[in-house]
């Protein structure tokens, strides 16, 4: 029961992809919604960090050292939250 | 040691996109298969050869690039494929190198781990330690070995470091298959997989946590900038086709010089006749005048070339995407379609790479308006007679640009057209892009690239054109007139009545019989046409040796109607060129869209569209022209 208390909690403090400020460095939290799957094929896994480069129609984030254009869409179902 | 008699063992290389697998392919194999600094180059399966130190034959096998084994492209269906036997009349591979940039194992051993899980023996190639060490990257291949269970290569392959090394643990026996000890039956295996990466990468490659500024990040700030990104965009094609038609000047004139003097030579020792006839008119002109653009095809393959390797495509892509969602495609068909303006075979081969099968669909209806290096000629033929002779090359090139922006704004056009009647996706596609960092190009790769192309398009002008050339000038040349005069000849001559038939079709284009003769000869081969014209327009005037040797260009432009008017006025120019921009002259390209399409009704629809296309654009062009006064 606690486990799906702290879970739901860090849904709501958390803020998707398209919300962070360029520049910032964030922590994925949970991948959800249809395009999970291919963001996680693409490196997008939980526990990660991601700096967004440019916002915009696609955004651009840098993780692990890789650059990725990934649309608004899929920023969307990245669920992340601020270091530290 | 009875391996030699057995069939050779097969190797598979399999990883990431842009992991280096083709660069490593080709210097396995001594191949020159494509190579280029963005995901998504090689999209069909590529055999070699190669040995191992003790000299068995080995068969490698080149796999488009994939991120996981769930084959979300047609393209990775195909490695998965590949990998697990599924392709016909072949079976599993023996071996498979897997390929990772070392830079950036933890998004690249996740397609590894996957490998090992379907139990196939593995070896892994751990490619860019160049980078990683620039990176600041702590390698520990030993480490990394350990853990997986199975042997792991640093190598560098651009650089040809750590092939032999790789050589050495292909040696026989294989590997045996490692055991995925990190699969716990009661998690879920993703998971599993993620936890083991986070500690190798923890273990093996110890990265330094802050974020760098690296140099590719600096060039970005500017290229990918929404309003100076457009304008290097612009700048950078308008300059590529600018530098194509003023270096290509110089060796143009050496050709065409070395051709002259040739003819004139001949001339002077054979007699006169057929036979001399045949060689000045039908050969020399007719190859010799195809011949003479080999430069700007050579440079076309160089500068795309370059954009490739650079990693610059990428980023056009991204710039694009906003573009294309206008007509519903995404940033992802800018590859295959930027493609398609080397040649539009390639071009559609790549779009495997597109998940959404209706986009994929559309990218290859709309692929051959992608106005590809074989319409050169004949655009190099006819725009410097739109233009004055001396007028700047940068105007020259201005026209090429508004030819490549009239083809590809029809194509999106159509796309949007097309995708609107082909309804929505069930899946929603999203748009995803890899943007690797700038690198430099492999030079070794280019330039044969560039002379593999040049030779096949010599190739081409020697057998295909050469056979063409001889039998249009047979049948401009017999039967004979008996009056003897040359204007007389043409007419009299199979190909003149062949001509005089087409007429009726032509000159509402406003185009005369030799015209109408040589764009149907150019049904072949788009460059058939200009080796036609050269045959179809040969001076009239044989016994003035000086006129044999004019430029085709020259005699083009003093070539009239029966009634005194010029043939090639600014508009039937234009509608000219309206014609071989959008007409789909090519039966090896139908092919490749009836089978990457999986329909001959798409291809064969795709060739009356676009030909009916054409001939009614310049229709209408010439028409409306001339209605008002041109
Ligand atoms: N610095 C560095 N660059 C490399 C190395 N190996 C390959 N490259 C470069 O990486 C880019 C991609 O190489 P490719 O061989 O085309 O990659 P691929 O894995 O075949 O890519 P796909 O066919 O798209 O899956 C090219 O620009 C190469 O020059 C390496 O060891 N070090
Ligand atoms: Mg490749």
């Amino acid at each position: 029961m606690s486990h799906f208390l702290a879970t739901d909690l860090e849904i709501d403090s958390a803020m998707t992809l398209n919300q962070v400020k360029v520049g910032c460095d964030v922590k994925i939290r949970v991948l959800s919604g249809p395009g999970c799957e291919r963001l996680r094929d693409l490196g997008f896994c939980e526990q990660l960090q991601v700096r967004k480069l440019a916002g915009g129609r696609n955004l651009i984030c840098s993780i692990c050292g890789t650059r990725m254009a990934i649309s608004r869409e899929l920023a969307e179902q990245v669920l992340v939250s601020p270091i530290g | 040691m009875n391996q030699a008699s057995a069939p050779p063992s097969t190797i598979a290389l399999i990883g990431n996109p842009n992991a280096g697998k083709t660069t490593l392919f080709n210097a396995l194999t001594g191949a020159n298969q494509r190579v280029g600094n963005y995901a998504g180059v090689t999209v069909e399966i590529k055999s070699g050869e190669t040995y191992t130190p003790h000299g068995h034959k080995l068969r490698v096998w080149d796999l488009p690039g994939c991120y996981s084994l769930r084959a979300n492209s047609p393209d990775e269906k195909i490695a998965l494929d590949a990998l697990t036997g599924a392709i016909p009349g072949e079976s599993k591979p023996d071996l498979v190198v897997c390929v990772v940039d070392a830079s950036n194992l933890e998004r690249h051993l996740q397609l590894a781990l996957q490998v090992l899980e379907i139990g196939i023996p593995c070896i892994l190639a751990l490619n860019m330690v160049d980078v990683a060490e620039r990176a600041g990257l702590r390698l520990d291949p030993a480490k990394l070995s350990e853990e997986l269970g199975i042997p792991v290569v640093p190598m560098q392959a651009n650089a040809k470091r750590g092939i032999i090394e790789l050589k050495q643990a292909l040696r026989f026996p294989f590997p045996t298959a490692a055991e995925p000890r990190w699969i716990d039956s009661s998690e879920n295996p993703a998971a599993s997989r993620r936890a083991l990466i986070i500690r190798l990468c923890d273990l093996a490659a110890r990265r330094p946590d802050s974020h760098q500024q690296t140099r590719s990040d600096q060039i970005d700030a500017i290229l990918l900038h929404p309003v100076y990104g457009w304008i290097a965009l612009l700048g950078i094609f308008f300059t590529l086709f600018w530098a194509i038609f003023s270096f290509a000047q110089i060796p143009m004139g050496w050709i065409e010089s070395g051709q002259r003097s040739f003819a004139a030579w001949i001339n002077t020792t054979m007699s006169e006749g057929d036979f001399r006839s045949l060689v000045v008119d039908g050969v020399i002109g007719g190859v010799g005048g195809v011949l003479t653009f080999l430069p700007q095809i050579g440079l076309l393959f160089f500068f795309i070339g370059l954009l490739e390797s650079s990693g610059y495509m990428a980023r056009a892509a991204y710039l694009m995407d906003s573009v294309m969602a206008k007509v519903g495609l995404s940033g992802k068909a800018f590859l295959p379609l930027f493609s398609s303006y080397a040649c539009a075979i390639p071009g559609i081969m790549a779009t495997r790479t597109i998940d959404s099968a209706k986009e994929r669909l559309v990218t290859i209806f709309i692929a051959p308006w992608m106005s590809c290096s074989a319409r050169l000629p004949v655009y190099f033929l006819i725009v410097p007679l739109l233009l004055h002779e001396h007028e700047g090359t940068w105007k020259q090139a201005l026209v090429l640009f508004g030819i490549y922006a009239l083809g590809t704004s029809a194509a999106f056009l159509v796309a949007k057209l097309l995708r609107g009647r082909l309804g929505k996706d069930s899946s929603p596609g999203h748009f995803l892009l890899e943007l690797p960092p700038y690198r430099k190009p492999q030079w070794n790769y280019i330039f044969r690239h560039v002379f593999e192309r040049s030779f096949s398009f010599v190739k081409k002008a020697g057998t295909l054109i050469l056979g063409l050339s001889i039998l249009l000038w047979a049948l401009s040349t017999y039967p004979k007139s008996a009056t003897g005069d040359a204007a007389d000849a043409l007419t009299h001559s199979a190909m003149g009545r062949i001509g005089a038939i087409i007429e009726p079709a032509v000159k509402p284009l406003g185009f005369d019989g030799r015209i109408g003769t040589a764009i149907l000869t150019s049904f072949a081969a788009r460059e058939v046409f200009v080796s036609s014209m050269a045959i179809l327009y040969r001076v009239e005037e044989t016994h003035d040796p000086e006129a044999t040797r004019k430029l085709l260009r020259d005699r083009l432009a003093s070539a009239s109607w029966p009634d005194g008017r010029r043939i090639f006025t600014p508009l039937s120019l234009v509608s000219l060129l309206v014609f071989f921009i959008y007409a789909m002259q090519c039966l090896p390209t139908t092919a490749v869209v009836a089978r990457e399409s999986g329909s001959w009704k798409w291809a064969l629809g795709q060739f009356l569209f676009m030909t009916g296309f054409a001939y009614a654009a310049a229709l209408v062009i010439f028409q409306v022209g001339k209605l008002i006064g041109y």
